[in-house]
């Protein structure tokens, strides 16, 4: 268990994170910022104490694979992959301008660090289903780790990739779904819901658990062991705020949209103590 | 052809370890010795065609060749975006194998029919497009693809195709295979109608129309430089395909045609850009599109003696 120390130390680094994607977001006139905002405390968390590895060695076939089926999230996992080192920092400036190679949309395109090319919907778990039966075959010791959002659960692959991981027992397979209770168009519950959530992975043959995807001590918590159970895949099901760090962005749909105006960037600015 | 490209899988299975092998639930009594030689490189993934192609993707992306089989339609339509994204995108070792490719489930109508699965695959970057027309074609076709670092589409029809080839020395990747030669015309033929060109080219001969006949099993990328020659020494230049007159080899053909700035007169035989809402042999689903040898012969005459 982590010290409260460690946990004011990660809350501080997840505030940073925000702030450098607010800046990022903002220069290139960018939609998705609430999207990056509600995943915060899940990738930090998984990069600076679960994921085994290197910035020096992104390629090694032993390291953790760390996928973000929900791309257009990729602010955040830029703005992580930079502070530890895949990466200069100055590239994130880049993000979405002319002929950068920071896109939008997470895509495997040589940046180091970036394992998918995701973002159509339904892609990242399949691909994490094959990364976790080659790490079986190989007998590896790696995980992997997909992330995906909620309104990505609509998708026939993704549900397909569901019945094979809990078919084949990739114990080595983590998903977390970023449960935001927004899709593109509306809420979840109203467009398409997925409830009961935790039924459907269980039944599907998963072990499933439920947390506060901001709670650094919940994360800590439910990633503290790995797999839950042995023979089984992994769920955590994130119930998280889109939006989340700053009040004018919490919980309204819009963001998934919009790039704040002057007077929203200050308010988030000093929100996030900027 | 089918059978041709499994032995060689088989084969390359034997002497690589770093090929696995996919079906979505097709093969039934095809590939039950492969799961029984390689059963952790053997996985039926069961019907899910669109999840099968990102597992494929995973597993290249972390060092294995994977061959990919399904029917035609069900491996390049279904999951055609994944495909996209994931193999071409990606430019990983997946290789696709489309059976049962144009009329071969000739009894089951338009959802088993594959005549746009060509056209799809050739609009994709990075991808390699074999048809071969031959067992000896569909084995030279399965150790290329095993060869070539990138995504591969191998469309095969079902087993019993008549061995056309006596030897592969000749075959190289873009492979263009010269089998009769004649001053008269050029016909192109790609994949299973290969039996049926021969036997035009033969016809004609006797009508002294004597054609030239090349195999062309890589359309993509194509042989331009065969192309070009057959534009230069012949005036009249033929494809013939079990695709969709649009997107296969004869558009193939006719882009390069065109672009040459040479006067070639071109006609391409395909099955016309309409549905076939019909069953009946292979053979009878042909000829109702207009591919048989007596309508095909009958309109190269006509175009040669018009001049």
């Amino acid at each position: 268990m982590l010290d409260k120390k460690e946990f004011e130390s990660l809350k501080k680094y997840a505030r940073e994170i925000r702030q450098t994607v607010l800046s990022i977001i903002v220069a290139a006139h960018a939609s998705h910022i609430a999207s990056s905002y509600s995943i915060v405390e899940l990738i930090v968390y998984l990069y600076e104490k679960i994921l085994k590895i290197d910035p020096k060695n992104p390629q090694d076939p032993n390291r953790d694979r760390f996928i973000l089926s929900k791309g257009w999230g990729i602010s955040t996992l830029y703005t992580i992959l930079a502070r530890k080192g895949f990466f200069e920092k100055k590239l994130l400036d880049t993000y979405c301008q002319d002929g950068s190679k920071m896109i939008g949309i997470a895509t495997r395109n040589g940046t180091p660090g970036i394992e998918a090319t995701t973002g159509s919907m339904g892609h990242g778990l399949p691909i994490g289903v094959g990364m976790a039966l080659a790490g079986k075959l190989q007998k590896r010791e790696y995980r992997v780790f997909v992330m995906t959002s909620d309104g990505e659960c609509d998708e026939g692959s993704t549900w397909e990739a569901i019945l094979q991981a809990g078919h084949h027992k990739l114990d080595n397979l983590v998903v977390i779904v970023d449960y935001n209770k927004w899709q593109s168009f509306g809420r979840v519950a109203d467009v398409l819901d997925l409830e009961p959530f935790v039924k459907k992975w269980e039944a599907f043959k998963w072990s499933v658990k439920e947390i506060d995807g901001h709670s650094f001590e919940e994360i800590s918590q439910v990633f503290s062991r790995l797999p839950f159970e042995k023979g089984k895949p992994s769920i955590v099901i994130a119930h998280t705020i889109k939006g989340k760090g700053v009040s004018v962005l919490e919980d309204r749909n819009e963001w998934h949209y919009r790039t704040p105006t002057e007077k929203e960037i200050k308010i988030a600015e000093s929100e996030l103590g900027l | 052809m089918r059978t041709a490209f499994l032995n060689t899988l088989v084969d390359l299975m034997r002497v690589n370890e770093d090929i696995i092998s996919l079906t979505a639930d097709m093969g039934f009594s095809v590939f039950e010795d492969v799961e029984k030689e390689f059963p952790e490189r053997f996985l039926n993934t069961g019907v899910t065609e669109q999840s099968t192609i990102g597992i494929a993707t995973g597993l290249a992306l972390c060092g294995y060749k994977v061959f990919f089989y399904a029917q035609a339609p069900f491996a390049t339509m279904r999951c055609f975006e994944q495909i996209r994204l994931d193999v071409a995108y990606n430019h990983v070792n997946v290789k696709i194998i489309g059976v049962a490719a144009g009329f071969s489930s000739n009894q089951l109508g338009v959802s088993h029919f594959a005549l746009e699965d060509v056209g799809l695959m050739r609009l994709l970057p990075n991808m390699t497009i074999f048809t071969p027309g031959d067992p000896i074609e569909a084995e030279w076709a399965t150790k290329a693809a095993y060869e070539i670092n990138g995504p591969v589409y191998i469309r095969i029809t079902k087993a019993g195709s008549p061995v056309i080839h006596k030897t592969q020395q000749l075959f190289h990747p873009e492979a263009g295979i010269k089998i009769k030669n004649g001053g008269k015309f050029t016909l192109f033929v790609s994949g299973s109608l290969l039996p049926m060109a021969l036997d035009i080219v033969e016809v004609l001969s006797k009508k002294n129309a004597e054609g030239t006949l090349i195999s062309l099993p890589v359309i993509k990328p194509i042989n331009k430089k065969i192309i070009l020659e057959a534009a230069r020494k012949t005036g009249y230049i033929f494809t013939l395909e079990e695709h969709n007159i649009i997107g296969g080899l004869g558009s193939a053909v006719a882009e390069i045609i065109a672009e040459s700035g040479r006067q070639v007169k071109f006609y391409r035989f395909g099955v016309p850009d309409k549905f076939t809402s019909i069953t009946g042999s292979v053979q009878y689903l042909l000829e109702y599109n207009g591919l048989s040898v007596q309508q095909i012969t009958e309109t190269i005459l006509k175009f040669i003696n018009i001049s």
